[in-house]
């Protein structure tokens, strides 16, 4: 294996690790993806509104709220010690520092996502429709550009005095696009549309993320550098 | 990239082939803050700098820069020749930092930090180097704690172990004595003496006066950001020196002065 796979696998197995003995960011985000379901459900007048009309983009935006509590706090626990910069004072590439942070983000948040669309399923009496692999595909996919996007900018806002309240304010604007597409092609497979009519949305999210994890791989470098 | 740390045959090559560490005009602003000011340090191998000074004189700022980790305002740094910039990282292979803080993850083991560390810097035999350097500091009984259960001067030690892993050429230390007991300040001495081997060359940054003349063969007073004396360890007593060492300090000895054509030490 290479010298750079080495790196990535370590630093993604350092934070899964941590993860795992903490369970810091994954409990707040399931939390918060289960009261905010049972908060929207409640939220809503079913004589007037069916819920399954507002569920699509009511998931996604759980995710981005709650995704962003856990994302907010990459850097959070690197800092106790000083244990960040140790990091960058090795050899390891900063865009390899980059994709396994982003992996591990990414692993995190995925497990959310599903999270978050069994509770709405429960609540919102969704069906999952006829293409489900589909479906979890197009949370993979908005998942993974939101957390390439997510951890460049839990770097910035992690330097600055405004620290996590910086975050959303970055980020939010840079993804329109996820939410546009990655709504829509929600709300089209839960309504148990044809899987054709959303290539193009799937298309869409994967150039999003791919955009976003190229972007955020040449950058971060001028983000952690002094 | 490089593979991984000079090995024994690549170091004796080196060995002839100019300083180990070459920084020439250092300067570091922070803003209006002037923190180094135009140092300069040239070490080949097997030299020990100690570097002390007031609080504020500039001293991690003038580590970190010598480290990468921190880049200058002006000025550059050579590490065998080799320019620290940001534009390669396999320089980092050859420099091993020990700061305030350990670098370590409170939540993992000390032999998981060790793991994590060397397999960053690329290191196959972590099998049997990780008991090794964790015995040489006195953890080996410790090697399955968390870092967040152990105390102050052990963190110290597995930190320092964390920084020597890869056998780097440039050891570079800032504080190590502070918070520690007199047993973690002696097996800090140690291995610190240990790496008096020849081949290594180090610098460090402290307060602790006694220490820093055991340990070194050159020594410089850093002053607001600049090195108001520099001379060879070995001439030095260290009540002398202390005496000196606030002249100094307090500006009352010139910071034109530098080694023989400065101003005399009393010894």
């Amino acid at each position: 294996m290479s010298t750079y796979l080495t790196q990535v696998r370590a630093i993604l197995w350092k934070d899964l690790l941590i993860e795992l003995r903490t369970r810091e960011r994954v409990l707040a985000m399931g939390a918060f993806a289960v009261l905010s379901a049972v908060l929207f459900d409640y939220s809503i007048d079913r004589a007037l509104v069916a819920p399954q009309d507002v569920a699509a983009g009511l998931i996604w935006m759980t995710i981005v709220f709650g995704g962003l509590l856990g994302v907010g706090r990459t850097f959070h626990l690197e800092g106790e010690d000083g244990a960040f910069r140790g990091l960058l004072m090795s050899p390891t590439p900063k865009d390899a520092v980059f994709l396994a942070k982003t992996l591990a983000n990414f692993t995190l948040l995925y497990v959310v996502s599903l999270l978050v669309l069994g509770v709405f399923m429960l609540f919102f009496d969704l069906e999952l429709g006829t293409s489900p692999a589909t479906l979890v595909l197009a949370l993979a996919l908005g998942s993974l550009g939101f957390v390439a996007l997510g951890t460049l900018f839990a770097a910035v806002s992690s330097g600055t005095r405004l620290g996590e309240t910086l975050l959303p304010i970055l980020v939010f604007p840079l993804l329109v696009p996820m939410i546009v597409y990655g709504a829509g092609a929600t709300a089209r497979l839960l309504a148990d549309r044809p899987v054709a009519e959303v290539a193009g949305h799937l298309r869409m999210l994967g150039a999003f993320a791919l955009v976003a994890v190229a972007a955020g791989s040449v950058l971060f470098r001028f983000v952690v550098e002094d | 990239m490089e593979a991984g740390p000079a090995g024994p045959a690549a170091r004796a090559a080196q060995r002839d082939a100019g300083p180990v560490l070459e920084a020439r005009g250092l300067v570091r602003e922070y803003g209006p803050v002037l923190a180094v000011d135009g140092i300069d340090v040239v070490l080949g191998e097997g030299e020990f700098l100690a570097v002390f000074g007031p609080n504020g004189a500039g001293k991690s700022s003038l580590l970190a820069m010598l480290g990468g980790a921190l880049r200058p305002t002006r000025g550059s740094v050579r590490v065998r020749g080799t320019l620290l910039d940001a534009g390669d990282d396999g320089w980092r292979h050859r420099i091993g930092a020990l700061s305030h803080q350990g670098f370590l993850y409170l939540q993992l083991t000390a032999e998981e930090n060790l793991r994590f560390y060397g397999r960053l810097f690329g290191l196959r035999d972590l099998d049997e180097r990780i008991p090794a350097r964790l015995e040489r500091v006195g953890l080996a009984a410790r090697a399955r704690t968390r870092v967040r259960e152990l105390s102050h001067g052990m963190r110290q030690r597995l930190a320092l172990a964390r920084a020597l892993l890869h056998d780097p050429d440039l050891v570079l230390l800032d504080e190590p004595y502070t918070g520690l007991d007199p047993s973690a300040s002696a097996v800090l001495r140690d291995v610190l003496t240990e790496l008096r081997d020849g081949r290594r060359t180090v610098v460090m940054v402290t307060h602790d006066l006694g220490s820093g003349l055991e340990l070194a063969t050159r020594v410089a007073i850093q002053v607001d950001g600049r090195f108001g004396w520099t001379g060879e360890a070995s001439a030095l007593s260290r009540a002398g020196f202390e005496r000196f060492y606030h002249e100094v300090v307090e500006g009352r000895v010139g910071a034109e002065g530098s080694g023989a054509g400065g101003p005399e030490v009393p010894s």
